[in-house]
């Protein structure tokens, strides 16, 4: 009853600040909201007897990842402007792939009935299993996405060079 | 976890204490700020109010309640208002995970009539024991840095904004050396939960097989400790890392344009940062509650001792915060970006490495 509260409370928060970041004009308060909605987001991850990953959802995602998306905004200083006009066909096909996408999630919730419920013997989350399932199990993709990951930042230093002679550098 | 309405008044009752000391941290560390700084520059520092000037926070907390609460015409209002709340409830809330005495069995008695603790009761002097600790820390901590934020845009003022700005950029830089010297730490506890941390360091080192140091933390991962330590200043924002303030350059930086409570809640968020900040020193390298030399017995005794030790270890901490802020003057922005991706971050994988050879030595 108490878990129940706390999850429609949270689920309703999460989809309000969600609309609010699509809807709103400002782009600080849409970026502010994105972190309202990670939050609350984490609180699913609490319910869900994951409490490592409520933790990481907020440290990598409300905490930096947002982080560097406002220090973009305001740097920029975006205001908010008149929108450029939009294309028909594009906002066309976005509005129907969003539609259909929500469509097939709903067949499969529906045909799936119930919802399995989580398993009755404690469910281990912590950081020594996940760290042990990382290591062991998933090993190979976790080293791809490491090496994915250096090559965008590789990619984002030779994109900030490009233009730059090496030998009239200032410093 | 089966919990019946004593343990809900016991938390409540935990969550109080918590609270008192945070919301008393402001004006009893506003007075030793400004005396302790008059110390070090060798004024007098203020003395008016009261006996030895010791009520100068009462006058300063009625200041702030009685100045003008002033909203600039061209801010952004709702956020405007809503970022020192934002400041604030990290600041509160962090502290929940830490310990802060030995846990103690409450007897069994009876009062009114009523018998309460039946069959005695563990009393266990932390808000939540919960299994991922640190890393609660960590995530609250992570999101002190938008009040900051939000204040320097919200305020529509260039000089807030620049504040505003370096904050952000200050913050991620330095939480990543923050973490990744706290991770020597938790290897050596094999457990993110700082009980166990503080557990780990109540025993002993022996030296020479005679001598009996206590086995805190700072000893074996002493370069972990030093950056910790300095990532904790460029946290709080406080000298020589304030750029975020940086009145020499940014007039009062994020909180130019703010007055009145809005102003004194900032004011209240980088004390209750830095009460956090030691307590997790304190908890990390110096043993927590325990005491040298020196067993605590598991009874309400024990209990008040090890709270007290606690509580001086992180004042002695706190002191150390306001000493070097009147010691040490402010760096370059350069600088500090420098250090914190050039110096701290691979000194702070060096020490992870050290901990692990220290660990398989068997020597931590």
């Amino acid at each position: 009853m108490f878990e129940l509260i706390i999850f429609f409370f949270f689920a309703v928060v999460t989809i309000v600040f969600a609309l609010m970041v699509i809807l709103h004009r400002n782009p600080v308060v849409g970026a502010l909201s994105l972190v309202a909605s990670f939050f609350a987001l984490a609180v699913m991850y609490i319910l869900l007897e994951a409490p490592f990953m409520a933790a990481l959802q907020v440290i990598v995602y409300a905490g930096a990842i947002m982080v560097l998306f406002l220090f973009v905004i305001m740097l920029l200083n975006l205001q908010h402007q008149a929108e450029p006009p939009t294309r028909p066909v594009q906002q066309f096909l976005g509005f129907f792939l969003s539609i259909a996408f929500c469509l097939t999630l709903l067949f499969y919730i529906v045909k799936a009935g119930t919802i399995a419920a989580l398993p009755s013997t404690p469910f281990v989350s912590d950081a020594r299993a996940i760290g042990y399932a990382l290591f062991e199990k998933y090993i190979f993709p976790f080293e791809m996405v490491s090496i994915l990951l250096l090559a965008a930042i590789v990619g984002a230093i030779v994109l900030s060079q490009r233009g730059v002679s090496l030998d009239r550098r200032p410093d | 976890m089966a919990f019946d309405l004593t343990d809900i008044i016991l938390t409540f009752v935990k969550i109080g204490i918590i609270l008192g000391v945070m919301l008393n941290v402001t004006p009893i560390m506003v007075i030793i700020e400004r005396r302790a700084s008059a110390l070090i520059q060798d004024r007098m520092g203020p003395n008016r109010v009261g006996p030895g000037g010791l009520m100068q926070p009462f006058a300063d907390a009625l200041k702030f309640v009685l100045k003008e609460d002033i909203i600039p015409a061209k801010a952004h209002k709702a956020l405007y208002t809503l970022a020192p709340m934002f400041g604030l409830i990290p600041a509160l809330t962090t502290i929940a995970v830490v310990p802060w005495g030995r846990p103690f069995v409450i007897p069994e008695m009876t009062i009114f009539g009523r018998r309460l603790f039946e069959g005695g009761r563990l009393f266990e002097p932390i808000v939540a024991d919960v299994n991922i600790g640190l890393l609660l820390i960590f995530a609250l901590a992570s999101l002190s840095v938008y009040g900051i934020t939000t204040a320097g845009w919200a305020s529509n003022s260039k000089y807030s904004l620049f504040g505003g700005i370096r904050a952000s950029a200050q913050m991620i830089s330095y939480e990543l050396a923050l973490t990744l010297s706290a991770v020597g730490v938790l290897m050596a506890a094999g457990s993110l939960r700082l009980v166990d941390v503080v557990a780990r360091q109540s025993g002993h080192f022996l030296l020479f097989n005679t001598i009996q140091i206590p086995a805190w933390n700072f000893l074996p991962m002493f370069l972990g400790f030093v950056i910790f330590t300095v990532s904790a200043f460029a946290e709080t924002n406080r000298l020589p890392f304030d750029f975020p303030e940086a009145e020499a350059e940014l007039v009062a930086g994020y909180h130019t344009e703010y007055s009145s409570m809005k102003f004194a809640m900032f004011f209240m968020s980088e004390y209750m940062a830095m009460m956090t900040m030691s307590a997790l020193i304190v908890t990390l390298f110096f043993g927590g509650w325990d005491i040298p030399w020196y067993n605590e017995p598991p009874t309400f005794f024990g209990f008040l001792l090890s709270a007290f030790a606690f509580l001086a270890k992180v004042g002695f901490m706190m002191f150390v915060f306001v000493w070097v802020r009147w010691t040490i003057p402010r760096l370059k922005y350069d600088e500090l970006m420098r250090i914190g991706w050039k110096v701290f971050l691979p000194l702070a994988v060096v020490n992870v490495v050290v901990v692990a050879l220290l660990i398989t030595m068997g020597w931590v």
